[in-house]
């Protein structure tokens, strides 16, 4: 079987700027072959300069990605994408705004060929309080931002930076997934797509007079890993280490092992077989110590004897 | 012109006030010319060739029933199945008898499976209940066979379970069935999102052109049966306009066709969650001109609240469901106000699914806010399903002059399921709170949503008047509706819900000549033999079309 298609969940309520992250991602990317499944794809206005081709049911880019309308049936919209040929490297799907992520993502990221990466959801710095109080979508709303793996705190740019302080204290007493700030939709790709993270993220250069719009470590191991104790450090990791991914050897059966870690949610599974064996980290805080994890995780490895 | 026809009739009900009963109606060129006796028909008898037609001498003659809420198209694809229902079924081509145990079900899936001998059809059957119909697993299945492919398709369209050569079947990869947190191979359950990776396969054989209009066909009849003359159509398209549109007048355009549908299409097109509401007012725009003589489309459209009522998705207020779940919305609350406020502006009648009182809430208060920006009367604002509400509510739509086109089967089948597991027996008994409408004087009609419930209006009539529930306790007694008011839901108020009561819904001189022919008076039996009463057939537009024997 070829491998699964992985899926990002992009979630959020109405207005809560899905729409300009999904621009900015097919901007950003640069290169992974992108299917972008929307709603309604009209609602998305993408730029005129990146279109190379539409018709009523899909637009395409001219970086090879596909913009799809999903119509009455997400399934058959995603079987579609697994019989185009190529298939896209990575599925990026926008939820509607009343849509519980986590039944989406139970839907998509199971769907015979897929598999789910990340559930990114969108919260409007302006009125995401009023609407988490709100008669009629509160529950929703806050349902939303519990299931996400990573926040991604939209529209800071229009409100004080006292009052994104607030927004981003409530947000931890709501949520326990890490908030990113995503002013104009600047979620990385690299945050936002794990495929192919390893030679991605290793080999990410700021282009010239750009900074660089994350930090990355790739952590090396001396030898095989003690899975439990792996799962331990990985799950008291910093929290603004938002994605780990990476294949190692498991020193109890000596054979390969996935790694895949995003905001809280953690998984290590096994792997067919793997090329290099390493962990690589990424995070938006260009501060990030890596220094501390990287002692954590030498203890891991087991040397042989 | 034509010669007059004179129907004449043990009784006849005309559903007038001004003239309650009579004896003889005139028809001609498939209108009313006019109601009441012999005597009183006499200046146009002596005037017009006429003659007179006692085949209904017997009968009792009311207004063509009239459906407002039905899906013809979502029936077509479940009246190929052969249903196993734990209540009775009535259908065209078969009565299907209750069956209410395990061994029953067992031993009426194996009969069904032997008449499928000799073919390699797949066997989907529909109403599976686990409360009556207990464990019905992977192995259960296989017993029955092991070769054909079986597929239980449970009541409320949620779960389906199959045997091992169904499994086979769909053609989907072990190893991605297997994951799946939905699926459960062991018992051969597939649910929720595990029942969409069955449903792929199945669609594939249900939507198959030739079954699908052979389901049409049964759909038909299926109206037919109950006494209808006039449905509505209730969230047009299912799926797609063009493929639908060209089945539908194909099927139902025709001269052995007696009824018609008025046909309201969805504010927003099907999986669509938002949306530009200016380019939907000119989308429904572009239904007008379509009309024919069966089919046509009105000044409605149809926008969505909450999830679906049997699928317990519907968005409750506090205390909300025992279990903690919550309910979903169909549309985005500030989205459904923006589009209620395109098509308000525009003029249309907004017909509007709530099935929750939060869903009610939500459809109430921007109907206020809509009144106070632009203040309409005769808006017929209706509140479709009205599943769960409260008393206060219905006073709110009363004020807000809206009307309400009510699911009251929804307390026949659920009522006791939904007070023991969903929210127990307070707000349980009291769902479809129609007493409270008739008492607030709020016009109501009575739907089916077919297949939500049996296509048979005098059983939603029983529901109504009896409030019996599925074992035959009565549910709250304070909300049964007099018999008036509900044959009323199912000719002349229904007609008003469906802005069509000038030419239907009654018997009155000018009206269309629809009739449904009883064998059985109403308001002679007693209430709760409503349903039993047999119709003999109807006449649509003057022509008589008696059931099948």
């Amino acid at each position: 079987m070829s491998e699964r298609i992985p899926i990002t969940l992009l979630s959020g309520y109405l207005g809560s700027g899905k729409t300009t992250i999904v621009n900015h991602l097919l901007r950003a990317e640069k290169n992974l072959r992108l299917a972008v499944l929307v709603n309604d794809f009209g609602a998305v206005n993408i730029d005129a300069d990146l279109i190379e081709n539409s018709d009523a049911t899909s637009v395409e880019l001219t970086n090879g990605c596909v913009c799809c309308s999903i119509g009455d049936d997400l399934g058959a919209a995603l079987s579609a994408q697994r019989e185009r040929t190529p298939p896209p490297d990575a599925i990026l799907l926008e939820a509607s705004g009343v849509s519980e992520p986590a039944r989406i993502a139970r839907l998509a990221g199971h769907w015979p060929g897929f598999t789910l990466d990340a559930i990114i959801v969108a919260a409007d710095g302006e009125t995401v309080r009023q609407r988490a109080g709100d008669k009629f979508v509160s529950h929703l709303v806050q349902s939303q931002l519990r299931c996400a793996d990573i926040i991604a705190l939209t529209k800071t740019d229009l409100i004080s930076s006292q009052a994104s302080l607030h927004v981003q204290a409530w947000l931890r007493t709501v949520s326990p997934a890490p908030v990113v700030m995503a002013p104009d939709g600047a979620v990385p790709p690299e945050l936002a797509f794990s495929v192919n993270s390893g030679q991605r993220m290793a080999g990410a250069q700021p282009e010239d007079g750009q900074h660089p719009a994350f930090a990355t470590f790739t952590w090396t191991p001396s030898h095989p890993v003690d899975i439990a104790r792996l799962h331990a450090v990985l799950g008291n990791l910093h929290e603004d280490i938002h994605r780990v991914k990476g294949q190692l050897v498991d020193a109890r059966t000596g054979t390969p092992v996935l790694v895949q870690k995003v905001g809280q949610r953690c998984a290590i599974t096994n792997a067919s077989e793997a090329e290099q064996f390493c962990l690589v980290m990424i995070s938006v805080d260009l501060q990030m110590d890596f220094k501390r994890v990287a002692a954590d995780l030498d203890a891991c490895a087991v040397a042989p004897g | 012109m034509a010669e007059i026809t004179v129907f004449t009739a043990k009784k006849i009900h005309t559903m007038n006030p001004s003239l309650p009963h009579a004896s003889a109606v005139a028809v001609r060129d498939g209108r009313i010319i006019e109601v009441g006796s012999l005597e009183t028909l006499k200046p146009w008898l002596d005037q017009h060739a006429h003659h007179i037609d006692n085949r209904f001498a017997d009968h009792v003659i009311m207004p063509g029933f009239i459906d407002p809420h039905l899906h013809p198209t979502l029936g077509a694809i479940l009246l190929t199945c052969p249903f196993i229902t734990a209540m009775e079924w009535r259908l065209p081509d078969r009565i299907c008898p209750a069956v209410t145990s395990h061994e029953a079900y067992v031993t009426r899936l194996a009969e069904i499976e032997a008449e499928f001998a000799g073919t390699d059809d797949i066997l989907v059957t529909w109403g599976f209940h686990r409360i009556w119909h207990g464990d019905v697993n992977r192995a259960v299945l296989n017993a029955i066979s092991t070769t054909r492919p079986i597929f239980v398709w449970q009541r409320s369209f949620h779960e389906i379970i199959a045997n091992d050569a169904g499994i086979e079947w769909l053609g989907v990869a072990r190893a991605d069935l297997e994951r799946h947190p939905q699926i459960d191979l062991s018992t051969g359950r597939f649910f929720e999102t595990g029942m969409a990776v069955a449903a792929q396969s199945l669609n594939t054989v249900l939507m198959e052109p030739v079954r699908f209009r052979r389901g049409l066909e049964l759909v038909k009849q299926a109206v037919h049966l109950g006494g209808h003359t006039t449905i509505g159509e209730l969230a047009y398209p299912l799926l797609d306009d063009a493929r639908e549109w060209a089945l539908l007048s194909d099927t139902l355009e025709r001269d052995d066709v007696p009824f018609r549908m008025k046909i309201t299409p969805r504010a927003l097109g099907r999986g669509k969650f938002e949306g530009n509401a200016s380019e939907d007012v000119e989308r429904i725009k572009g239904f007008k001109g379509r009309d024919s003589h069966r089919l046509f489309f009105g000044n409605s459209v149809k926008l969505f609240t909450d999830g679906g009522f049997f699928a317990e998705l519907m968005q409750m207020m506090d205390p909300g469901f025992i279990d903690g779940h919550h309910g979903e919305w169909l549309m985005a609350p500030e989205q459904f106000e923006k589009h209620a406020r395109a098509f308000w502006l525009e003029g249309k009648q907004i017909h509007v699914h709530c099935t929750g009182d939060m869903g009610v809430e939500l459809a109430l208060d921007t109907l206020e806010k809509l009144q106070a920006e632009k203040p309409r009367f005769n808006h017929r604002f209706t509140i479709e399903h009205f599943g769960v509400s409260n008393p206060e509510q219905v006073r709110r739509i009363a004020d807000l002059g809206a009307i309400v086109s009510a699911n009251v089967y929804y307390l026949h089948e659920l009522g006791e399921a939904y007070w023991q597991k969903s929210i127990g027996f307070e707000r349980a008994s009291q769902m479809a709170r129609v007493g409270s409408l008739e008492r607030a004087g709020v016009t109501f009609a009575l739907h089916s949503d077919f297949t939500m419930a049996p296509a048979l209006p005098l059983n939603s009539a029983w529901v109504a008047v009896n409030r019996i529930a599925e074992s035959g306790a009565v549910l709250c007694a304070e909300e049964c509706v007099s018999l008036d008011a509900a044959m009323r839901a199912i000719t002349i108020d229904a007609a008003y819900v469906l802005a069509m009561e000038n030419e239907i819904g009654s018997i009155r001189a000018g009206k269309k000549a629809d009739f449904t022919i009883l064998e059985q008076d109403p308001w002679d039996v007693p209430l709760e033999k409503l349903r039993d009463i047999p119709i003999w057939g109807t006449v649509f537009e003057g022509t008589p079309f008696p059931h099948s024997k």
